[in-house]
């Protein structure tokens, strides 16, 4: 083989760095993964779905899916209107605001939830206002989509700022001057415009959502079939030597993981030049 | 309709983009603004469609003052340099977006919708293509699509920014021939932006020069082109040799050469003289005019471009038919202008 250019590695050294780089990723991606698939199965097909019907895995996945369902719609307004009031509107604090709604990424997410505990627990900023008049948000469901919302906050602004910086507003002029109102304007043209983008946002969102460990494990209490959510079901099935069991609701999280993956890939292969990948 | 702007000053933070400009196009006019970047013509076209607002002056149609009112009640067509066509809808449903975001008691049925897109996609040339989306035509075709888009509501008026900025010359040509007869046929006042000099002679019937936020002259293409009323003027339409000179009653001198004659009228004292490279006679060394020294003689189709320097070593262009024959790099000539327009320096 001749070499065509002058940065071209000898051929050795290009075997090496393909191997390395590829039995690394076998080592510490593709063997957990199979890990979790064949310790799930260990004892057979039955022990699985025993393990999946349980009365508490039930619950937690319940409670995990109510948590997605309001964590996601809630984030898809806020980023439509955060991207929405960054691109197309000037306002002092404008770079404030996006340094802000990058904070979840930058904060540990243990922190995320002692934050909440701070300000709702019982010894919380309002927490005897809240015991008063009887709302429990800290070891409730509410505290656990707070947690959550704060998480999974960046995901969808993040995809859509740079998106619409890129197409700028000449769209939405063009439909204002040809007489639509702004609900008209934002259904039919800046929606449409944005739709392959925030479906991406709205994946990465909903993955985090339903994964996320740390900020819902300190807010959650651990109540089994009350408060405890798919990740942290797992968890206390691991430290009671239950592996089958929490191998068997990982599988679904790791399910989720590759769905969630090839949606991603199908996207950005099919859509790239309607996307902004950007680096999460 | 008759469309006119009082008085409008726009600021940008310090930058000022419009100091008190005010402006009337007359119904069925074809008007260019034209200037350099910076200048302020697209804030004046944008304050005009209500995209943007000034911070004192008005807009008015027809006399009645718009200023408040906003852009989706102007009926206004806009036609944006990079066509903003809608991408994911068909040319067709490009075209018909106007009459589908009616209100429902305007809104006409969808076989009156078709027609009325249809007639329109026949008038711009493109009634084959109602299926096809944007991103499947030509530059030259999109702006066209754009276009009909904006007629579709039957505007006021119609707003062009930099419509052929984005195409290559060719196409910028025939779609200027195109729109000129479009204008013709519709009598729409109509407003565009360039900052190609050739564009807005060739287009309009008056051509507004900006600069710096003020309107420098307002006349046909023949008057702002021979009869400048600026030394931005001059220098910004057609390509001028700039030199400088002196100015005493009327008359002026350029390196030891004395013209009468000038036009405009300007003071006396030091001046720059604006004489465009083809209004020069070439004579021999020795004759009266300005003595100059040729550096390079260039031939591109029919005209010969001649570069010569001054003894006072400024640089002159210079165009002719006819150059003497036998003309090498550092042979002395004389060149004498037969028209110059001197401003004050």
């Amino acid at each position: 083989m001749s070499r065509s250019t002058s940065t071209t590695e000898p051929g050795w050294m290009r075997w090496l760095l393909i191997a390395l780089a590829l039995g690394f990723l076998l080592l510490n991606l593709a063997l957990p993964l199979a890990a979790v698939f064949f310790e799930a199965f260990r004892k057979g097909w039955d022990a699985y779905v025993a393990g999946i019907i349980e009365p508490d895995a039930i619950a937690a996945m319940k409670l995990t899916l109510l948590v997605a369902a309001i964590a996601v719609p809630v984030n898809i307004v806020f980023g439509i209107s955060a991207a929405w009031a960054i691109t197309k509107f000037e306002f002092r604090f404008k770079s404030l605001l996006i340094t802000l709604i990058d904070l979840p990424f930058s904060v540990s997410p243990v922190v995320s939830g002692l934050v909440y505990v701070l300000v709702f627990g019982l010894q919380g900023w309002l927490g005897p206002w809240l015991r008063e008049h009887d709302v429990q948000i800290i070891f409730a469901v509410p505290g656990i989509v707070l947690a959550t919302m704060f998480v999974t906050f960046p995901f969808v602004a993040r995809e859509l700022i740079p998106l619409m910086q890129e197409q700028g507003r000449e769209d939405e002029e063009a439909a204002i001057s040809l007489g639509a109102n702004g609900w008209q304007t934002f259904t039919r043209v800046t929606l449409p415009n944005i739709r392959w983008g925030l479906l991406y946002g709205v994946l990465l969102c909903n993955a985090r959502a339903m994964g996320e460990f740390g900020a819902v494990s300190v807010v959650s209490g651990h109540i089994r079939g009350l408060t405890n959510t798919m990740p942290l079901h797992i968890e206390i099935l691991y430290n009671e030597y239950n592996f089958v069991a929490a191998f068997a609701v990982a599988t679904l999280l790791a399910g989720l993981a590759l769905v969630t993956l090839a949606l991603k890939t199908l996207l950005e292969w099919r859509y790239r030049d309607q996307l902004h990948v950007g680096g999460h | 309709m008759t469309v006119s702007a009082h008085n409008i000053v726009k600021h940008f933070g310090a930058f000022t983009a419009l100091d008190d400009v005010s402006l009337e196009a007359q119904p069925g006019e074809f008007l260019a603004l034209l200037g350099p970047s910076g200048s302020g013509k697209t804030t004046l076209l944008r304050i005009m469609a209500g995209l943007e607002f000034p911070d004192s002056g008005s807009i008015c149609f027809d006399g009645v003052d718009v200023s408040t009112r906003p852009t989706r009640e102007r009926a206004v067509g806009f036609v944006f340099q990079h066509y903003a066509l809608f991408r994911h809808m068909t040319v067709a449903e490009n075209v018909g977006f106007g009459l589908t975001v009616k209100p429902r008691a305007e809104r006409p049925d969808a076989a009156a919708i078709r027609t009325r897109v249809n007639e329109l996609l026949s008038l711009v040339q493109l009634g084959h293509l109602g299926d096809r989306y944007p991103s499947q035509l030509s530059g030259g075709q999109r702006q066209r699509v754009a276009l009909a888009r904006a007629l579709a509501v039957n505007p006021n008026i119609l707003l062009l920014d930099e419509p052929f900025g984005a195409l290559d010359a060719k196409v910028r040509k025939d779609l200027r021939r195109w729109l000129r007869e479009v204008h013709q046929t519709m009598k729409l006042t109509s407003v565009f932006v360039t900052h190609d000099q050739e564009e807005a002679l060739d287009l309009a019937d008056r051509v507004v020069v900006m600069n710096h936020g003020v309107i420098e002259q307002v006349d046909t293409p023949d008057a702002v082109y021979n009869r400048p009323a600026s030394a931005f003027v001059c220098d910004f339409l057609g390509n001028a040799n700039k030199l400088d000179c002196t100015i005493t009653g009327g008359a002026i001198e350029i390196g030891g050469h004395r013209i009468e004659n000038t036009a405009p009228p300007a003071a006396d004292g030091r001046g720059i003289a604006f004489i465009r490279p083809h209004e020069f006679d070439v004579a021999a060394d020795g004759q009266p005019g300005v003595a100059v020294t040729l550096r390079r003689l260039t031939r591109t189709g029919p005209m010969a471009a001649l570069d010569c320097q001054t003894s006072a070593g400024a640089l002159i262009e210079v165009t002719t038919l006819e150059p003497p024959a036998g003309l090498l790099p550092g042979a002395a000539l004389t060149l004498v202008p037969r028209r110059v327009r001197a401003y004050a320096a």
